[in-house]
């Protein structure tokens, strides 16, 4: 039998699903082999992506670039192959007493995917990307070559590559900063809001908060419209902690992780259902505010907690709907989109809201800039398309754009914001999609 | 730990495997014919786990000395050397294929586990641990000369587990279906039928916690082999397996 690379792909969202070759390869001289012998090339991470940004005609998937290389344990600078996850980054780092700087709501993405996305978390208005903390990585280009890029060599290269979707070329390695903690627990306020202003006002005063993120109920209308309950954290230190956990702060105890055997049923996740789960989810905290620790993992990954959760939105999958909309107007800009979005009765399950902080304006391809950024899943439906458009125009009305690793239908004038990364040889589905579409 | 074939994947999942759940060793002995891949892994392991190792190149298609191995000591011996070669549509006149398949799944390995073999008998204690395939349980159609070559490492396994067993060393036969590797990528495997090097590890690790004899990765394989080797010889040459 003669081996055939052909097979279905498809991201997070589970849409779209493609036919295409995917290979990985773990030597230099393969992985060389490969990007010269194909025409379009782009590389591919975890696939938590969630849309088309690293499909393409030929994927080269990083999964066998899963070593370790380095691991300086005084001054907490790490070094491993591009597939390696975040999550296997924390087993070993939070037992020594780091963490990441900067981690996205899931830890299995790879850390590949997560300069090329430039991620961000709970902390951007605090401690900014991803990127802030990467000092080094390698790079393999159109022809082969291995490059090393950083602040000192390569700049243009280092900067472009930076949330630049893949589109600069496979990233191999890469060097990264962690932090310093002395727990693995989370001290946390959740504080209930009952609209938009209470929810601002709250973002606004909690801004010497590292850790800052709110869950909306995205079907209040009128007077409710963003009722919610925001988040804020701090690592917390050994001598806060509780004697039990005290005893080893750094380690926690295993934890059941259930899995979602198959795809649910269509008719499972309706409007109604949502419409329960927003209710029950703000409900279930009865007091206006509740001071705890958490473990890092409730805190940082709440979602990770179910394996393989993205079936739950059934076999036509999902897409999450990320946008950022400038400060001054990102009230305004919110209200019009939470409205039209209980209007249209297409419910999201799940919608995080967050102020980003200033930019980096090194790092010109990253998607975040100061202003209020909201994340939503939708089911993908016959009336999906429709919405998208209705909110992709509120977007662009209040000067806003569209994260390009989640993007999967918006309009392209709302994602087409890369600059530098024009190769012929590295292209994305995603990226094809957008030039069409100008 | 020694480790012969130290680039498979089962072979590092078991190295991981072991190290996670809490085994140490003085150093781990690498043995492998591509070094490159393999320093990479020496680096994770010392990463990861602050386990030191060595490397030792080992080619089973060279003159090999073994008075490169006299130093290397330990009670645990880890064997997925293999190699699947052309199959017998492409591969089976070409006797440059036979002659590599049966070397490096037979005759040219057999010495080696034997040299550490007579290691572990003076010490009177250790396991050695041998991935055979279930492809050794009976010749199909389609890959009998590495089907035959791992039928002859099956026995020669079982007979050394024979030997050794009054002089306390351990020998584990371990027999992966179809894994989800390298030497099978692009292949068109029945994921019901397939388990990933982790799987396999795991697998592997409480066969060789509870000294078993012989294991088959995921229990299913037991039985689909008790069936084809239960099919009368008549039937089973009219079969295109
Ligand atoms: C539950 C969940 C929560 C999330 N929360 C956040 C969040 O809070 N903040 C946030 O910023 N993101 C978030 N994300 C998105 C996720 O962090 C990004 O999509 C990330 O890039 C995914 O990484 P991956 O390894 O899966 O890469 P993929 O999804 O496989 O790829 C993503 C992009 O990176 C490129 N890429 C991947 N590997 C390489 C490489 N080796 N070299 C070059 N390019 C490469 C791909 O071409 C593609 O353009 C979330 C995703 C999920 C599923």
């Amino acid at each position: 039998m003669k081996p055939n690379f052909t097979q279905k792909v498809t991201n997070w969202g589970n849409f779209p699903i493609v036919e295409k070759e995917m290979r990985s390869e773990d030597s230099f001289k393969k992985i060389k082999e490969f990007v010269l012998s194909h025409n379009e090339v782009i590389a591919r991470g975890n696939g938590r992506c969630y849309g088309d940004a690293s499909l393409g005609e030929n994927i080269f998937s990083s999964k066998k670039l899963n070593k370790f290389i380095s691991f300086d344990r005084i001054n907490g600078i790490i070094e491993c192959e591009s597939g390696v996850l975040l999550s296997e980054v924390l087993e070993i780092s939070v037992p020594q007493g780091y963490f990441l700087y900067v981690t996205p709501g899931t830890k299995f993405i790879s850390i590949g995917g997560a300069i090329a996305s430039d991620v961000h978390g709970k902390n951007h208005h605090s401690e900014g990307c991803f990127s802030e903390y990467v000092t080094e990585f390698k790079l393999m280009t159109e022809n082969g070559d291995v490059i090393t890029c950083s602040r000192e060599h390569n700049t243009d290269k280092f900067w472009s590559t930076i949330g630049g979707m893949g589109l600069t070329g496979i990233i191999l390695s890469a060097k990264f900063k962690l932090k310093n903690i002395e727990t693995a627990y989370i001290r946390q306020e959740s504080i209930k809001a009952d609209n938009l202003d209470e929810i601002f006002r709250l973002f606004e005063e909690s801004e010497s908060w590292t850790y800052t993120v709110a869950w909306i109920d995205c079907l209040q209308k009128g007077q409710n419209i963003g009722r919610s309950i925001l988040m804020r954290g701090e690592h917390a230190f050994r001598h806060e902690l509780a004697e039990n956990e005290a005893k080893s702060p750094l380690v926690l105890k295993k934890k059941f992780s259930p899995t979602v055997p198959f795809y649910f049923p269509n008719f499972v996740l309706n409007a109604l259902t949502v419409k329960l789960f927003n209710f029950l989810y703000y409900k279930k905290q009865s007091k206006k505010e509740i001071k705890n620790f958490v473990d890092y993992e409730t805190f940082f990954y709440p979602l990770d907690f179910v394996n393989d959760w993205n079936k739950i939105y059934g076999k036509s999958g999902f897409i999450q709907y990320q946008m950022v909309i400038p400060k001054e107007t990102g009230k305004e800009g919110m209200k019009r989109i939470l409205e039209t979005i209980a209007n249209s009765g297409n419910g999201s399950f799940l919608a995080v809201l967050k102020l980003f902080g200033e930019n980096n304006t090194d790092a010109y391809n990253s998607f975040p800039f100061e202003g209020y950024t909201l994340a939503l899943d939708f089911k993908v439906n016959s009336k999906l398309k429709q919405l998208v458009d209705q909110l992709d125009h509120i977007v662009q009305e209040f000067g806003g754009r569209i994260y390009l690793t989640k993007d999967s239908m918006s309009r392209s004038s709302l994602t087409d914001y890369l600059k530098n990364v024009n190769s012929s040889k590295f292209v994305s589905l995603q990226h094809k999609r957008i030039l069409n579409n100008k | 730990m020694i480790v012969l074939g130290s680039t498979s994947e089962i072979a590092q999942a078991f190295v991981e495997k072991a190290l996670q759940e809490g085994e140490r060793f003085e150093r781990i002995y690498l043995f492998t014919s591509n070094k490159e891949t393999t320093e990479r892994f020496a680096r994770h392991i010392d990463v990861k786990f602050l386990q030191q190792s060595e490397i030792i190149e080992l080619d089973l298609t060279k003159e090999i000395n073994y008075q490169n191995f006299d130093s290397v000591n330990s009670s645990l011996l880890f064997c997925a050397t293999g190699y699947l070669g052309d199959g017998t549509e492409e591969g089976l006149y070409d006797n440059k294929n036979t002659e590599k398949i049966i070397d490096i799944n037979y005759s040219k390995l057999v010495p080696v586990i034997n040299y550490f073999a007579q290691k572990f008998e003076s010490r009177r204690s250790g396991t050695i641990i041998g991935l055979s395939s279930v492809a050794g349980d009976r010749g199909r159609q389609s890959n009998f000369i590495y089907g035959s070559a791992k039928a002859a490492f099956t026995a020669y396994l079982s007979g050394l587990r024979n030997y050794l067993f009054e002089k306390k060393v351990h020998v584990l036969t371990v027999k992966p279906g179809f894994m989800a590797t390298k030497m099978t990528e692009g292949l068109p495997l029945n994921p019901k039928l397939t388990a990933n090097p982790k799987q396999a590890a795991e697998c592997i690790y409480k066969a060789f916690k509870k000294q078993k004899n012989v294991t088959y990765v995921l229990p299913i394989w037991g039985v689909i082999m008790m069936i084809i080797r239960n099919i009368p010889e008549f039937i089973f040459k009219k079969l295109k397996l």
